[in-house]
């Protein structure tokens, strides 16, 4: 494979995850490829069990391939060793998760200030980035609270803040509306289409259709392959209005 | 009925699902009674058992001896004639002797060296009779030895000594309160007149020992009015004025200091054994703390889900106590069982009172008492959670598998500035503040055990060393056995501490599992965050031995302060500085070994795997 | 739509054509884009000659459709409270589409996967364009809360398409 194209985030050729072996072998992720762009915002649906989540993993090397290939930008993550690809997840990668996997006994502020000073940076360019960023996901009078004080919403907002703390190439969410009601999913939502607006790579995994639909490109996964591609950014269906027979 | 055999399902189910932890219960809980166990016992010998001898043989209030220091006569009647008198002096209200005590060279079982032979009619004396453990009393051609002192040579009755050449057979064993006594003595010092063993023979075979580089002395027991003033009738009589200078003739020993030079013997390490039982005691109560907390937090989730399909909290109760109670007991029986086997190796070497007899006395009333506090531990582990269950909703208990760690502002804040591993072991450090100070008591309690163990050392060998300026020539009778009494407190010593290590050891690796368990989610979220395995272990590691050095430092004073209080106000002297700051050394690198194990193991489980177990 | 809509709409106020128009296009949000100005005024004249509305001239303006004032008539007030009172929804027609796939597979002419397909794809570029006006429009808006409708009809249609899709996976492999 020669130089990747410096405008992917993520390339993936033959991306493959096996558990088990022999009778029990399950193909967890089965000959993935992928060309993600900067900036696209991506999004991933399929039936439980279909290898969603594991392929965030690879992806975010929160887990190793079984085989293929795989780049961030430049950085080829199938070859790194783990102290590589932690500090690979340190700087490059934002997670989010469904069950927002806070930090119970630190505030919003301090679990967003977490992956900075991880990155050993100092508490001062911590404070000032969690401040900002808690205000950008609207939660600045809440960055003293706890999580516990938290509502379901508002915890993902702050895990997504967490996400953003060392600007990584990518936000990899699995399933961040799961655990929400449908108005806290619409605030997550608005949120992830406003950091997608300003320019942040994005993979979601999600069982939403709306977040589905909002993305630039959605996949359908089906037994740890992709089974179909729908690009949903540009082309036009005609007035919104037509849909509800308003015109004529 | 049915409902008694679905508690002991559960209770059965519960177990067969965790093995793991019911074994490692079963391990502390025997670990905790072998301790309780070993301190009952230890106790039982701590009483003194010179009373008891004192009692069974007659023994005298005071004893008046006429050693010959210079050749002469060998029938010394001169000797004979200073301590005769003695037996009409007016406190005095029965005697025995004066008898005849010659100083053969005895051979037995390959070793040769003096010792002290007694002669004695075969008709019982009214004072100081010996009391026989094994055969008969003297008679011509057969010896009696004193029973300390054939231990230590193997002697048994029926076998053959030789003194000054001629062949005697034993005729009995038996012990004595009128001498202190430890055979020991014989073998550690070696050719050093008169340090000797006790033999009883016929006053005839006595005499007939006796040469005029040897002469005889002679031994008056006597019984007085008022035995507590044994003291000043010993000083009267006493050429010197003073029973403790023993320079001249007669000499009279008073019955206390016989006690209190046969108490000496034992006392040392008495000492060590109850500090040691103390210390085990309480690291055995310590690793109980961690291991039941930690099962009472994994109960919470179980409790939650009894009471959601609708059991009573009293069912819960029986549910909870029917599992601690069958792992309590067994523990207990085992811990029992070991507690006695451990014991005589313990308190074997002094035999020469009848109180100990051999073996440490093992009751009903230790077994019950170890049983007892099996039981309390087991209702403890229930009452608490059980409480706790009756009192939170079953949806909270539900919900949490344990509840929320405190937050603690101040070193999430100062932390924030730290190396990543350090930043990590504070604040996985303040999720648990209860566990750190109990990591910080368990090792504070272990070293101060060790560093005890090594005050009692440097003191025991810097009062061997006054002893021997004292020791000349002169029949020093409290010189008696110190040479010895060191080689058993050091192998006293020995035991103890690999005691309280294992023990402290076995605390640590629990608490550094506790801990990494508890720990694992937080583990996992910052792995996600990019923290590296090495960082994550070393973490988890500091964790354990930032507490363990500040238990170590506090274990040194610990230490000394116990070694002081067990040995009420004989002072204590200070082992060389390098081997306190070895022990510190040696905990904070032990400690940083063990926990690494477990730290380690929980650093490298997949992230994705715990995160998506918590999701679910 | 239907004329009672604007009949419903003056029975606040009489109400000129343009004031008519505004409360319809903030009520609708952006999905009013696709009314023409005109639509309300044939409404409006068809309404005054079946004689549920009248308008009068507005004293010095023009005389024009959009400056003329519109009243209800007796008849048009009880027209509303009627149209008010009754029990209507518009009705979805999934049986068209759910017989084009059962034809189509009968008689082989067409692969029902790939028209359920091209129909998914539709519906979420719908789906798509509706929630992005949803998060553009003001929270709390009558726009976005008619938005929201539509969004959650839609994510509704896209779930029936998935029960097709598992329907017809299942058809297919087994016959
Ligand atoms: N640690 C694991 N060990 C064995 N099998 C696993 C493991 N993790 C996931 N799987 C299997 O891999 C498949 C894909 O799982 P996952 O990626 O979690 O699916 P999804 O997120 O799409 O629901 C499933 O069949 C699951 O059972
Ligand atoms: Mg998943």
């Amino acid at each position: 494979m020669t130089a990747i194209d410096t405008e992917l985030a993520i390339r993936a050729r033959d991306l493959r995850k096996e558990y088990g072996s022999a009778e029990g072998l399950v193909r967890a992720v089965n000959g993935v490829n992928i060309d993600i762009a900067r900036g696209e915002a991506l999004a991933i649906m399929g039936p439980s069990g279909c290898g969603k989540s594991t392929l965030l993993h690879l992806l975010g090397g929160l887990d190793r391939a079984s085989g293929g290939e795989l780049w961030m930008r430049d950085l080829r993550l199938d070859q790194m060793n783990e102290k590589q690809l932690a500090q690979l997840r340190r700087s490059e990668i934002g997670f989010v998760f469904q069950a927002f996997h806070l930090m119970d006994e630190l505030t919003a502020r301090e679990n967003v200030e977490l992956p900075v000073l991880l990155a050993g940076r100092p508490q001062s360019e911590a404070r000032r980035r969690a401040t900002e960023l808690l205000g950008e996901v609207g939660l600045s009078d809440r960055a003293d609270h706890l999580p516990s004080a938290l509502s379901g919403g508002q915890r993902q907002r702050v895990a997504i803040a967490r996400a953003l703390a060392n600007e990584p190439i990518v936000v990899l969410a699995d399933e961040p509306t799961g655990n929400l009601d449908s108005a806290a999913t619409l605030d997550v939502l608005e949120l992830f289409q406003r950091i997608h607006t300003a320019g942040q790579t994005l993979v979601i995994v999600t069982h939403d259709e709306r977040i589905a639909a909002t993305a630039d490109r959605l996949i359908t996964m089906r037994d740890g392959a992709f089974v179909d591609e729908t690009v949903l950014r540009g082309g036009t269906v005609g007035p919104l209005g037509a849909y509800l027979g308003l015109e004529g | 009925m049915s409902r008694f055999v679905l508690i002991l399902r559960l209770a059965a189910r519960d177990f067969r699902r965790r093995r793991g932890e019911a074994a490692m219960l079963l391990v502390v809980i025997a670990a905790a009674t072998t301790a309780l166990t070993l301190g009952l016992v230890l106790r039982g010998v701590t009483t003194q058992p010179y009373e008891q001898t004192r009692q069974l043989t007659a023994g005298p209030d005071a004893v008046a001896t006429a050693f010959p220091y210079h050749s002469g006569l060998p029938s010394n009647p001169t000797g004979l004639a200073k301590v005769s008198p003695i037996a009409q002096a007016p406190d005095v209200r029965a005697s025995s002797g004066p008898f005849p005590v010659a100083f053969p060279v005895m051979t037995a079982h390959g070793h040769t060296d003096a010792v002290l032979a007694e002669g004695r009619s075969s008709s019982a004396a009214l004072v100081d009779q010996p009391k026989l453990t094994q055969g008969s009393w003297v008679r011509p051609g057969g010896v009696v030895v004193e029973r300390s002192f054939a231990d230590a040579l193997g002697i048994h009755v029926g076998d053959q000594v030789i003194l000054n050449g001629r062949k005697f057979h034993v005729a009995g064993i038996a012990v004595t309160a009128a001498l202190p006594t430890s055979g020991l003595g014989f073998l550690e010092a070696s050719s050093r007149w008169p340090n000797p063993g006790l033999v009883w023979l016929s006053k005839a075979a006595a005499r007939s020992m006796a040469t005029r580089a040897q002469p005889l002395g002679y031994i008056l027991d006597v019984k007085l009015a008022q035995p507590a003033e044994a003291e000043s009738f010993a000083n009267r009589y006493t050429a010197s004025g003073n029973y403790r200078n023993n320079t001249g003739t007669p000499y009279v020993m008073p019955w206390q200091a016989i006690s209190q030079q046969d108490g000496l013997l034992m006392r040392t390490d008495q000492k060590i054994l109850l500090i040691g039982s103390w210390l085990l005691g309480l690291l055995a109560v310590g690793s109980l703390a961690i291991l039941v907390g930690g099962r009472m937090a994994e109960q919470r989730r179980r409790v939650g889900l009894l009471k959601a399909v609708g059991a009573t909290p009293s069912f819960v109760a029986s549910v909870l106590l029917a599992e601690y109670l069958g792992i309590a007991l067994a523990a207990a029986a085992l811990g029992l069982f070991l507690g006695r086997l451990v014991a005589p190796l313990l308190t074997s070497p002094s035999t020469a009172m009848l109180g100990t007899a051999g073996a440490p006395q093992f009751t009903v009333e230790t077994a019950a008492i170890v049983l007892l506090a099996a039981v309390i531990v087991a209702g403890l582990a229930t009452v608490v959670p059980a409480l706790r269950a009756a009192r939170t909703s079953t949806v909270d208990a539900l919900a949490d598998s344990s509840s929320p760690p405190k937050r603690r502002s101040w070193l999430v804040t100062r932390s924030a500035r730290l190396p990543v591993s350090m930043l990590l072991a504070v604040r996985v450090g303040a999720r648990r503040p209860r566990r750190v100070l109990l990591n910080v008591l368990s090792i504070a309690v272990t070293v101060s055990g060790i560093a005890a163990l090594l005050f009692a050392r440097a003191t025991i060998a810097a009062s061997q060393f006054g002893s021997d300026t004292s020791g000349s020539a002169n029949f020093n009778q409290f010189d008696v056995g110190f040479v010895s009494k060191t080689a058993r407190e050091d192998q006293v010593l020995l035991i103890v501490s690999i005691l309280l290590v294992a023990l402290a050891a076995v605390n640590a690796v629990f608490i550094t599992r506790a801990t990494v368990q508890d720990s694992q989610h937080t583990s996992a979220i910052m792995r996600a965050l990019g923290v590296e395995p090495g960082q994550l272990t070393a973490g988890l590691s500091v964790a354990q031995v930032l507490p363990a050095f500040a238990g170590a430092l506090i274990g040194i004073p610990g230490g000394f302060a116990l070694f002081t209080l067990a040995n009420q106000g004989g002072g204590a002297s200070q082992p060389p500085a390098w081997w306190l700051i070895a022990v510190v050394a040696a905990t904070v690198i032990v400690i940083a070994g063990l926990t690494s194990i477990p730290a380690s193991w929980g650093a490298r489980r997949p992230v994705a795997e715990i995160l998506q177990a918590e999701a679910s | 739509m239907k004329q009672e809509v604007i009949l419903a709409l003056l029975a606040k106020e009489p109400s000129h054509g343009y004031q008519l128009r505004g409360r319809l296009s903030q009520a609708l949000g952006p999905l009013g884009d696709v009314l023409n100005g005109g639509q309300v005024y044939v409404t409006l004249s068809r309404l005054e000659k079946a004689g549920l509305v009248f308008s009068e001239r507005t004293p010095g303006l023009p005389d024009r459709p959009d400056r003329r004032m519109f009243e209800l008539t007796a008849l048009g007030q009880e027209r509303v409270s009627e149209w008010l009172t009754e029990v209507s929804w518009p009705k979805p027609d999934l049986a068209e589409f759910h017989l084009k796939l059962i034809a189509a597979a009968s008689a082989g002419l067409a692969d029902p996967m790939a028209i359920i397909d091209a129909q998914r794809r539709d519906l979420l570029r719908r789906l798509r364009e509706a929630q992005l006006a949803a998060i553009a429009e003001p929270r709390g808006s009558d726009g976005s809360l008619l938005l929201e409708g539509i969004v959650l009809r839609l994510q509704a249609d896209l779930r029936w398409l998935e029960a097709c899709q598992a329907s017809w996976t299942v058809r297919r492999s087994q016959s």
